[in-house]
């Protein structure tokens, strides 16, 4: 009973357990938000702007409102409620004027949803259309059109943002360390470049979906697809004004979501409808269309990096420039701002850096929370970077990267020291290199070029992240035992798909001594019932849950041994258990059960003491600090998961055509708590990350229209895009306060796959990419030195 | 589905030809659905009635004779014609083309027909048919009319039939059975795509054919080759009968690149 | 317009909507909600149901077609609560994360074995090529059905690897 978290005895922990959610799932049983119904339920439907940017001249709702089986339509003036995670910016439907393609103007609540859509047809809208500003660079000037020109009136995070009323600046965020000017001073070379990555899809099997009800006397529940229960409730009872024991938000299984379904999204419109629909619930799922700018997406970036190098091939100084492509509203790229600039330089000792990092309005759909924060964009830039910079001064990429690598001593940009316990980038590097071969083709690799005429590359590329959440981000969970002696865990972490449920069943298992078996974590959610939890985002889940959890079986063994002692009248310290029973360490066969404890103890004439055993764990991130608004010093990360990823890549050198032979990637996650699970989010997380690199993207026409919301433009990969071969290794260097010593890892595994396989294309032809992502066709104008096609604006009208 | 129609589903020529003809442009063909259903959601059609063909006895008949040739049925699906032990070895190139078209759930209903009446400029069946000469025999209450696949399509989406017609089989004649040939096409990933362009090549007794797609509003034949033209004659007269435009699937640029190198790399394939 | 089909076993007699898709009828009139609608487009293959013996994307089929057909969806894969051979192996490899494209996934892995028992990594990849899944990278599906065709070797068992 006083072990350390780190130093639990791991029997179930480390191992193979099968997912506890996966006979539900393989079934069809498991019911998500799409699949609920409820008696008197409607359905609603969305009228979306066809334009970028317009005023909104009139809305004409009379006809929807006559159509027969119409019992709500709602515009953006009835309703005066502002919502915004971090800068309250975003108005429920569209008031006066939209922002973006895609964006609500007018609803309607239905009896079914075929009446919905025609009630939606049968609503006019009369634009003034206006010039949209599409490019966030664009937007910097002087002379741009304001998206928000009344920026400085809106509420926001004051300890964390720094909104520049008057500007298209929602924020900005600035590092200082060391000093910028001497460090380059110093430098031998002095190498500055762009690069750029566009506006991308989380594309969650799942759709964002939600049904809200909200009843007289203004008791509203809420089921939804989304991540975060309780930050939901948080949002919506501010945005309402409403108390908090008001509302109800339910969670039930969720089909992905990819930081997409964080956050607030659909719930504050279907809450207005089911009230003006008198209570009734209503239900909305968007289509898929409608997921790619009625909803979110990850923001686009332009990232100017100069790198100032000494004549040993040592960092001296690094100026790194952000500019984030927010899209309309700031939600929550004003903290992948601030989260990317902290992490901006990598897993790299840099001694003298400076980082501005802008959040940009622009006409285009907003960004939000996606896998990675921003650190699979920045990383596009930053190893492709450094891959550059190694190619520029003569150096092996690999031993350009292992001399500047974070080592114990180093500090970071916001001054944080690095120890042995921080976790092992270099390890990582060089199994990731290792397990490619790094630096030289292996004869079969030699064979098969010279066969297929295409040719062969290596690349590599590091990663890190920490958390990005509130430096006093909490969580608990409570335990409670059945009366046959099994438990069940209460936790408001949602399971999206990473595991949650499985590993939390591990722990709570070893740490009880039980067998997995007797421990069931339920995995829906309801704020009613489940305790606090931030948010399921940010892979900061197993380290503050594991712990919360941890901590509520240690309080339930507390009380069951304060029970068992006055049973076996012995003090706690004379006891000791096992799965079955508490029993008096010198004469084991003086024992009572925990069956027999479960919901008090009943002695045999009848007399019962103790009483339901219930267990509650708390644990909130330790010591972590904001940073200072001007240099950015502090401490913001509860802990770092170093990786890195070696991709073998094969290129035609005509066509650019290209496919991957290999992806190698390690992480140190401290501790593996179910090697499967593990595999099945690093591998996951690797695919979605080739996505990323290889095809997805956003392309607009020059007026702000989206032209491929749709799985039939915007391509995900398939089965039959896999590399031929898919590597995934640990590194175990443990987290002294994480649970069994583990560290999160559900973002990782996607961050710097697209600079590993620039990388590696680089190596086999030469092209030097600095845009993502990479497709044929810039491979192909790479190699062969053309103009590269100017990437997420298109001048093409959308049908061809 | 927003839009609402009615659905019939007749089980005789007479009976399908009376519907066309009684409802004129309100009413659709139904094969396999899968242009059509996209259609319908995305609001392209609005029909008033969907007429499913597939009940028609004989529809789904996809037979071989040596002095016909190939005949696809309108029921035929992509999949029936792909385990089609006389294609594979008769038509093989027709087997490629097949193997490239969406997911293997989708060539389940697909319909080879369906894909050449939809008349997408990409469309995966069209370069291959085209080359082996297949025949396009039209049908309606009025009667038959037969015309070359090469004449068939008009325009994006657009062909010779009118409203009341259906295309009742496609030939492809004898004459080009066993010919050599060899199915290029440019996708953005490996996985199930449309095509960015896309290239036949056939060579029978040293006659070559080229067909292109999406490389124009229709897609494209080139007769009159010959396995001894040098390749740059080839790539010329593709050169000469190509449209390309840019959009967001890719550059009008690299369209013109990638069909010169698939002429080249397939006409070798096939010499 | 009045049909009669045959959905797990069960004989259905329905009024069915004509403009619904066989996906809209399955889970919003027969509330067989397994069967999951990701696109509604063909794309995604989260709505395959074997239709007459044959994988089909159950929103690429309109309702009223499958008058007098033979309809199975997820629902009827395990037996008595017995997970089916090809269910367990997804469990035992880890082939299910979110869920949402495992009902379609299953069915195409049961339409794969059913033409091809023993199916080469190529083979299940085209097989599955129309099911998209965003969370498993596809690798332990394929595991799983190397698994269930009695093909794991310790080749090709795929597993993490420690340093
Ligand atoms: C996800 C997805 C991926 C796809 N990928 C590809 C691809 O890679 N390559 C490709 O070429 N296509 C692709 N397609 C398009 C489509 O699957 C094919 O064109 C298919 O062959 C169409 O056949 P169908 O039987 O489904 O046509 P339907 O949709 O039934 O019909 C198509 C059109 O032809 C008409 N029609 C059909 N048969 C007849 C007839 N006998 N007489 C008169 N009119 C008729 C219909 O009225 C309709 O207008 C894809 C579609 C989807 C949804
Ligand atoms: S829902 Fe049918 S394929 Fe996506
Ligand atoms: S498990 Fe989530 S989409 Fe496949």
């Amino acid at each position: 009973m006083s072990e350390s978290n780190t130093l639990s005895v791991a029997t179930h922990v480390g191992d193979d357990v099968q997912r506890v959610d996966d006979t539900a799932k393989l079934t069809g049983g498991a019911m998500y938000a799409s699949d609920l119904v409820f008696a008197g339920m409607l359905h609603a439907q969305v009228k979306k702007s066809p334009h970028a940017r317009a005023k909104i001249v009139a809305i004409n709702t009379s006809k929807a409102e006559n159509l027969p089986g119409v019992h709500a339509v709602l515009t953006g003036k009835e309703l005066d409620y502002r919502i915004g995670l971090y800068v309250v910016d975003k108005d429920i439907l569209a008031k006066g004027a939209v922002r973006h393609f895609g964006e609500a103007v007018a609803a309607v609540a239905a009896e079914s949803l075929d009446i919905a859509s025609r009630a939606v047809d049968l609503i006019d809208v009369e634009y003034e259309v206006l010039p949209p500003v599409l490019s966030q660079l664009d937007a910097l000037d002087e002379s741009s059109p304001l998206v928000h020109p009344d920026l400085g009136s809106y509420d926001y995070v004051k300890a964390s943002f720094s909104p520049q009323p008057g500007t298209n600046i929602p924020n900005i965020t600035k590092i200082r360390k060391g000093d910028i000017d001497a460090g380059f001073a110093e430098a031998k070379w002095i190498i500055e470049r762009e690069y750029t990555n566009p506006s991308v899809q989380h594309v969650p099997l799942e759709t964002h979906v939600a049904i809200v009800e909200w009843k007289a006397a203004d008791e509203v529940t809420i089921w939804s697809s989304a991540q975060s229960p309780f930050t939901l409730r948080d949002l919506f009872c501010r945005a309402f004004k409403l108390p908090y024991n008001k509302v109800r938000v339910i969670i039930p299984h969720v089909g992905g979501a990819f930081g997409g379904k964080a956050g607030i999204h659909l719930e504050p419109l279907l809450a207005c409808l089911s009230r003006k629909a008198g209570g009734r619930p209503v239900k909305f799922q968007a289509t898929r269309e409608e997921e790619f700018s009625l909803l979110p997406c990850r923001s686009a970036l332009t990232y100017r990096i100069k790198t100032g190098v000494g004549a040993d091939g040592r960092i001296t100084a690094q100026k790194l420039l952000m500019y984030w492509d927010a899209g309309a509203y700031a939600d929550y790229a004003v903290n992948v701002t601030r989260a990317s600039a902290y992490s901006a330089a990598g897993p790299y000792d840099i001694p003298n850096a400076w980082v501005d990092a802008y959040t940009i309005y622009t006409n285009k759909p907003w960004g939000t929370a996606y896998r990675g924060f921003g650190h699979v964009e920045f990383f596009w830039g930053l190893e492709r970077h450094m891959e550059l910079v190694a190619q520029v001064i003569g150096m092996d990429p690999l031993e350009f990267r292992k001399k500047n690598l974070l080592k114990p001593g180093s500090t970071t940009l916001t001054g944080e020291r690095i120890n042995e316990h921080t976790g092992n980038p270099l390890k990582c590097l060089e199994a990731a290199a290792k397990a490619i071969n790094y630096g030289r083709l292996t004869p079969e690799e030699e064979e098969r070029q010279a066969r297929t005429g295409r040719r062969i590359g290596k690349g590599i590329a590091t990663l890190h992240k920490a958390p990005a959440m509130p430096s006093f981000t909490t969580t608990a969970a409570v335990i409670k035992m059945n009366s046959d002696g099994s438990v069940v865990v209460n936790i408001a972490l949602t399971e999206i798909g990473q595991g949650t449920a499985t590993v939390v069943t591990q722990m709570a298992a070893d740490r009880l001594r039980f067998p997995v078996s007797r421990v069931k974590v339920a995995v829906e959610r309801d704020t009613d019932k489940d305790p606090f939890d931030w948010q399921t985002v940010a892979s900061k889940g197993l380290l503050l849950t594991g712990n919360a959890v941890i901590a509520a079986c240690d309080d339930l063994l507390r009380q069951a041994y304060s029970d068992a002692a006055q049973v076996l009248r012995a003090q706690t310290a004379d006891l000791d258990h096992d799965a079955e029973r508490i029993f008096v360490k010198q004469r084991p066969e003086e024992s009572v059960t925990f069956a027999a404890l479960s919901i008090g103890y009943v002695y045999p004439n009848g007399n019962g003491i103790g009483g339901p055993l219930i267990g509650l764990g708390r644990y909130t991130a330790q010591g972590l600090t904001s940073l200072d608004k001007e240099t950015g010093q502090g401490l913001p990360a509860l802990d770092w998961t170093y990786g890195a990823h070696g991709v073998i890549a094969e290129v035609d050198p005509d066509t650019g055509e290209y496919k991957v032979i290999k992806i190698a990637s390690a992480f140190d996650v401290g501790k593996v708590i179910n090697p499967g699970t593990m595999r099945g989010q690093c591998i996951g997380g690797m695919i979605q990350g080739l996505g990323t690199a290889e095809c997805e993207s956003y392309i607009y026409d020059d007026q702000g229209r989206l032209l491929n919301p749709s799985l039939t433009d915007n391509k995900i990969l398939t089965a039959k895009d896999l590399p031929e071969e898919i590597e995934c290794i640990a590194v175990e260097t443990p987290q002294l306060d994480g649970p069994f010593g583990a560290r999160g890892v559900g973002e990782h595994p996607m961050i710097s796959v697209a600079p590993a396989l620039a990388n590696a294309i680089h190596d086999a032809t030469g092209a030097e990419l600095t845009h993502m992502p990479v497709r044929f066709e810039d491979v192909w104008r790479a190699i062969h030195n053309k103009q590269p096609i100017d990437t997420w604006v298109t001048k093409a009208p959308a049908d061809s | 589905m927003n839009d609402i129609f009615k659905y019939r589903a007749p089980t005789s020529r007479a009976e399908l030809f009376g519907l066309l003809a009684a409802h004129g442009e309100g009413a659709k063909i139904l094969a396999g659905g899968t242009d059509l259903l996209v259609d319908i959601r995305s609001g392209l059609v609005r029909p008033e009635l969907v007429i499913n063909l597939k009940k028609v006895e004989d529809f789904s008949d996809l037979t071989w004779s040596q002095s016909e040739g190939l005949t696809i049925g309108p029921a035929t699906t992509v999949n029936d014609l792909l385990h089609d032990a006389k294609v594979r070895d008769c038509y093989p190139l027709l087997a490629d083309c097949a193997l490239t078209i969406a997911s293997h759930q989708l060539r389940n209903r697909a319909t080879v027909i369906g894909n050449i009446v939809h008349a997408s400029p990409g469309a995966d069946m069209a370069p291959g048919l085209l080359c082996l000469g297949a025949r396009v025999q039209i049908a309606s209450q009025r009667g038959r009319r037969e015309v070359p696949l090469k004449n068939f399509f008009t325009g994006v989406k657009r062909t010779v039939l009118r409203h009341d017609e259906i295309v009742e089989a496609i030939i492809v004649p004898p004459g080009t059975a066993w010919s050599r040939g060899s199915y290029r096409k440019l996708k953005r990933i490996d996985g199930h795509d449309l095509a960015l362009v896309s290239v036949a090549v056939t060579n029978k007794d040293g006659a070559v054919r080229v067909g292109i797609g999406s490389a124009a509003p229709i897609p494209l034949l080139i007769e009159g080759l010959t396995d001894q033209d040098p390749a740059d004659t080839v790539v010329a007269a593709a050169r000469d009968v190509i449209r390309p435009i840019s959009d967001l699937r890719c550059s009008k640029e690299y369209r013109e690149y990638m069909i010169e190198v698939f002429v080249r790399r397939s006409l070798e394939e096939v010499r | 317009m009045w049909m009669s089909v045959e959905v797990n076993g069960h004989i259905y007699e329905r009024e069915v909507t004509e403009h619904w898709t066989l996906l809209r009828f399955l889970r919003e009139d027969l509330e067989l909600t397994g069967t999951k609608d990701g696109c509604s487009a063909g794309e995604c293959g989260a709505c395959t149901v074997m239709l007459n013996g044959q994988a089909v994307n159950a929103c690429m089929v309109l309702a009223a077609e499958v008058d007098g057909a033979t309809v199975e969806t997820i629902e009827a894969e395990a037996a008595n609560g017995e997970l089916s051979e090809i269910q367990a192996a997804f469990a035992r490899n880890y082939g299910v994360q979110c869920g949402y494209c495992t009902a379609g996934m299953v069915m195409s892995v049961r339409e794969l074995l059913r033409h091809n028992p023993k199916p080469t990594v190529a083979e299940i990849k085209e097989g599955i090529e129309g099911n998209l899944c965003r969370c498993t990278g596809y690798q332990q599906i394929i595991e799983a059905v190397l698994d269930v065709s009695g093909q794991v070797t310790n080749e090709t068992k795929g597993g993490l690897k420690y340093v």
